[in-house]
């Protein structure tokens, strides 16, 4: 084997990717248990914890450009740096959507809509992004199409979930209920969570479409 | 063969190629080329620049190939060079050969232009052919073919002349009618060297820069009006800056030309070619494709791990 130096520094940024990953997958994790139980501890230390993900993806973007600068990588090298150079800043984003979710939490009172599962929701964008980083550190890209497809489903759903809102809100006078300003700071919030677990699952997909890309060089899920 | 010895025999080769059109040294001239004209019985040897080839040059920009080599098969004595290699390349492009010491990309690049012929112990089997006609036919003279498929080498190598004299020499031994001095200002041009050089035309071109040098050559060789340039790391002796300007060279040639360039620099393969040949160790072509293809995304294993830098 030639090159070792170049090896290592290949397998360092995707053993950073995946550590990246997993910070943010814990951070989405902790944001939508902070959403189901109403806790604004875990709402708190997600909202704030931001900054190691920053550094994370610093981290990798560093290593990325350092690689393309001095060893000008090719083939497989050269889909790897890519992927990971464009997967990180997807897994950056997953940790801001991850702090709103703690920031919806802490403006929330009570549960306006018990009938939309936005935990369910999230659980569901969150295996996603799950299953693509499996795919990212197994290359396998079975399980890079598997992601792809279902965000058809997790996007029916958060369909679904607006249309309760806006249905309920059309047959049910809430007016006496509570006010109509904590009404619609309701309502808004509901939706932006519901967009923003909707974005998880654009980026899981993201994620695996990179990554279909690096293992077989196949661009079908990019464009 | 050391590298030393290799640019020797190609001067020398370079050389004979140029002065000696009545050398009846290769194997196949000396042949009557065609007893359909009255002239036939005359012309023994015809060294004309069409020698055998068609006078109509095929149109240039078409995207067709060019060179084509069907099942080749090159040994030096017993050992073997070049295993089967069966190849199109396009007219009007860069086409890169690349692949590790020994492989057989520069064997191939001296199979189009019959350099190969110089080398005793060298056995060409297979088809090459240019613009569709056989370069090992009987009826081609190797020094007509070498002015329709110029070389330029690892090692500038001009002639201890002036810059002038280097690129009107093909001319003038071709016996090219025309105003020289316009094609000499016109290659020099092309050449990107006409402004470093015009108001020193009479010195030697030996005075000039290592890049300056190898740009001579290049309108040296391109002064006789070639349509393939074979290019054997033209830019491996050459710092950065000069490589760079060879580089766009390149670039520029292949608009009229069709270049053939040898490189041990795979990024340099990566940066200036349309098309990349892939050689690995036993004179095997192992991949042919776009250049992005191959250095983004390879076929073969093989070629993924030579470019990868896992074995080489």
């Amino acid at each position: 084997m030639m090159r070792e130096a170049y090896r290592t520094q290949l397998d360092d940024l995707r053993e950073e990717v995946r550590g990246m990953s997993e910070l943010v997958i814990e951070r989405l994790n902790t944001g939508l248990d902070a959403l189901s139980r109403h806790d604004d501890r875990l709402a708190r230390t997600v909202l704030h914890g931001d900054e190691a993900v920053n550094q994370r993806y610093l981290s990798v973007e560093e290593l990325c450009i350092e690689l393309f600068a001095l060893q000008q990588p090719v083939a497989s090298d050269l889909r790897l740096v890519a992927a990971s150079f464009k997967i990180a800043t997807d897994l950056e984003r997953v940790g801001d959507l991850a702090a709103n979710l703690g920031e919806y939490t802490l403006a929330t009172e009570g549960e306006a809509f018990p009938e939309v599962d936005v935990t369910a929701l999230g659980r569901f964008a969150l295996s996603m992004l799950e299953n693509a980083m499996e795919a990212y550190a197994a290359n396998d890209p079975y399980l890079c199409r598997e992601v792809a497809a279902r965000d058809d489903q997790l996007d029916t759903q958060c369909e679904r979930a607006t249309e309760v809102v806006v249905r309920e809100l059309i047959e049910t006078d809430h007016r006496d209920d509570v006010g109509t300003e904590t009404l619609l700071a309701d309502v808004s919030r509901l939706f932006l969570t519901v967009r923003d677990l909707e974005r998880v699952g654009d980026h899981a997909v993201n994620v695996a479409a990179r990554t279909l890309y690096m293992t077989e060089g196949d661009d079908e899920l990019l464009y | 063969m050391s590298d030393n010895d290799m640019n020797e025999r190609e001067k020398t080769a370079m050389t004979e190629e140029q002065i000696e059109t009545e050398d009846v040294s290769d194997a196949n001239r000396g042949r009557v080329i065609s007893d359909s004209t009255d002239e036939a019985d005359d012309v023994l040897i015809e060294t004309g620049p069409t020698a055998g080839l068609d006078d109509d040059k095929p149109s240039r920009g078409t995207g067709q190939t060019i060179v084509e080599s069907r099942n080749i098969d090159v040994w030096y004595g017993d050992d073997q060079a070049l295993r089967d290699v069966s190849i199109a390349i396009p007219e009007n492009e860069v086409t890169a050969m690349i692949g590790p010491s020994g492989c057989g990309k520069s064997t191939f690049l001296r199979c189009i232009n019959r350099m190969n012929d110089l080398v005793d112990i060298c056995r060409v089997e297979g088809e090459l052919t240019l613009g569709g006609k056989d370069v090992y036919d009987e009826n081609i003279d190797p020094v007509a073919l070498r002015r329709r498929v110029g070389m330029v080498f690892q090692k500038p190598n001009p002639f201890p002349k002036s810059s002038r004299d280097n690129v009107s020499y093909g001319l003038n031994v071709q016996g090219i009618e025309g105003d020289h001095d316009e094609i000499v200002e016109r290659s020099l041009k092309q050449a990107a060297l006409w402004e470093e050089v015009k108001d020193r035309l009479d010195e030697s071109g030996l005075g000039l820069s290592g890049g300056q040098q190898q740009r001579l050559c290049i309108a040296r060789a391109i002064a006789v009006d070639p349509e393939v340039i074979l290019m054997d790391e033209p830019a491996s002796a050459l710092d950065p800056i000069a490589t760079s300007k060879i580089e766009d060279l390149i670039a520029d040639l292949a608009e009229e030309y069709t270049v053939v360039i040898v490189t041990h620099n795979m990024q340099q393969a990566a940066r200036i070619s349309h098309k990349t040949a892939v050689f690995l160790t036993g004179g095997e072509l192992v991949e042919f494709g776009s250049t992005q293809k191959v250095f983004e995304n390879p076929d073969s294993e093989r070629v993924e791990d030579y470019i990868t830098g896992k074995f080489g």
